[in-house]
């Protein structure tokens, strides 16, 4: 396989966009990509984005506004994971040769459903029955604090956590600290999550120019090398389940620290799937962070604070970024690249050069999630 | 062929693979001779082995609570609060809600299967098979 680069980022900041369709936000983050890395279109050969809401022929609608016309366009949904999963297929063609420049973006608009949960799939039993996203998470929150003795204080400690990186994000939907007793008195949404151990659901794009070696040499622009891109859907059964291990997140991320060569002791930070106060836990065990059973224990002792021993959504997160799902994933990428090129601002992780960003998709019955994605970069 | 004018019949989720007995009920599940995978709700191939040597077998009315939640922001056509809870019964893993009970179930807690409503909507009431605590302290009486 040849080296893969992330060679620019552009991101349209998240938040309530309810005037801006999916297509428009795409466009201005794609847009801002071109102006910021000096790329041609016709140097550009395929594009991929990535989206759950967007509508058909989401790619075709933004590529082709600024130029990229002509060339192989896809659009990829999988949930949650449909921005990293476009940049994945982007990673695949520029890794196999088929490519040298592409385009991977994600875009989403969830203002145009009004407010409340999201609405799931059909054709889905557990949906059927009432289910929705928060109550999944509730009940692996519920089962963790059983069998890990934690509490909701440990559920909350995530969010005030991610909510003060976040403040200091100008591209995050909110951008002020939250207090514990702020989470306490916040809405109950499922038992024991409030709204405040909850990530909004938001409007917002963001995009990627992944291109080979000798494209980055082309280009003027700072760049980091993709060392992983691993995508995985869930294993499917109905039996009885640990669901406060997501073994979606452990295969995905096993196969990219394969991929990559390097392990947990090796990065510096990682933007992760925190949907929910209680997924940052999960995954972040998952992910071999920290060891079973005791992310809430790191949680309160700093270690994944931006200047702790890992740092895990020095970004903000989901929490605070906002999570317009299939922007989602792309934004994680760009947050890292930003990171590793030295640009992140006061967001900056003091000497980062690895990083992981991980995100998973989806409420399916049967399976932990429908999708993930783990990518692991590295500064040079 | 002209269809009866009746009142809206009331949905049951699940009616295939649902017996009621009294007051309890049971499931079909599905049992795979091949690879020993269970199944709910059941299915003519098996989705581990992909074999056909399928056999549908009838549940136990009791199963244990793995996790609850009252959900307190209701999807269209659900009105908050309601609790769902994941049951673990005869090797599968559903899940159910629990109209009995207007706090979320403990891990552990012996439950026992019925069918209640568990919806309204504009075409009429939703039922499917739900949960009923069988330990006096975790339940209360009474609506939701
Ligand atoms: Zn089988």
């Amino acid at each position: 396989m040849k080296p893969v680069y992330v060679a620019g980022a552009a991101v349209h900041p998240f938040g309530k966009h309810p005037e801006l369709n999916a297509a428009e936000l795409g466009y201005r983050a794609v847009h801002s990509l071109l102006e910021t890395t000096g790329i041609t279109p016709d140097t550009v050969d395929t594009g991929f984005a990535g989206s759950s809401y967007g509508g058909s022929l989401l790619a075709q609608r933004v590529l082709q506004r600024v130029g990229i016309s002509g060339q192989p366009a896809f659009t990829v949904e999988n949930a949650c994971a449909s921005g990293a999963s476009a940049i994945h297929l982007g990673w695949q063609a520029v890794a196999s040769g088929a490519a040298d420049a592409v385009i991977a973006f994600g875009a989403e608009n969830l203002s145009s459903f009004g407010g409340g949960t999201l609405p799931l799939t059909t054709n889905d039993i557990e949906i059927e029955q009432g289910m929705v996203m928060p109550a999944a998470y509730a009940m692996r929150a519920q089962r963790y604090l059983h069998d890990f003795g934690a509490t909701v204080d440990d559920l909350t400690a995530v969010s005030v956590k991610n909510r003060t990186n976040g403040a200091l994000n100008e591209r995050a939907h909110f951008q002020h600290e939250v207090t514990a007793q702020d989470v306490a008195n916040s809405r109950p949404v499922a038992d024991p999550l409030r709204l405040l151990h909850c990530c909004p659901n938001s409007d917002g794009a963001a995009a990627v120019l992944l291109c080979s070696q000798e494209v980055a040499e082309q280009l003027h622009t700072p760049r980091v090398r993709i060392r992983a891109s691993v995508v995985r859907s869930g294993t499917f059964h109905t039996q009885y389940r640990d669901m406060t291990w997501p073994d979606i997140t452990e295969r995905t991320a096993k196969a990219a620290y394969a991929m990559a060569g390097l392990g947990p002791a090796d990065l510096d930070l990682v933007e992760l799937h925190d949907a929910f106060s209680i997924a940052e836990l999960l995954h972040s065990e998952a992910l071999g962070l920290a060891e079973r059973g005791t992310a809430h224990r790191a949680v309160r002792d700093g270690d994944f604070d931006r200047h702790g021993r890992i740092a895990v959504n020095p970004s903000g997160g989901l929490m605070s970024r906002g999570h317009p799902v299939g922007a989602t994933g792309a934004t994680q990428i760009c947050e890292a690249y930003w990171q590793l090129t030295g640009q992140a601002g006061s967001l900056q992780v003091p000497g980062a050069s690895v990083a992981l960003t991980h995100v998973t998709g989806g409420g399916i019955f049967g399976v932990d999630n429908g999708a993930c994605s783990v990518h692991i970069l590295t500064a040079d | 062929m002209t269809l009866p004018q009746t009142q809206p019949a009331a949905h049951q989720i699940g009616a295939h693979w649902t017996h009621q007995d009294g007051e309890h009920a049971t499931l079909t599940i599905t049992l795979c001779h091949a690879c020993s995978g269970r199944w709910f709700p059941p299915r003519d191939t098996c989705s581990t082995c992909a074999s056909s040597d399928v056999e549908n077998i009838t549940s136990h009315t009791r199963g244990s609570v793995y996790a609850s939640s009252v959900v307190r922001i209701a999807p269209r056509g659900f009105q908050a609060p309601y609790v769902l809870a994941y049951v673990d019964i005869s090797g599968v893993r559903l899940l159910a809600h629990s109209p009995s009970s207007d706090r979320a179930l403990a891990p552990g807690t012996p439950v026992e299967l019925t069918v209640a409503r568990i919806a309204d909507t504009p075409e009429g009431a939703v039922t499917s098979y739900v949960v009923t605590a069988l330990d006096d302290q975790h339940t209360t009486t009474g609506e939701q």
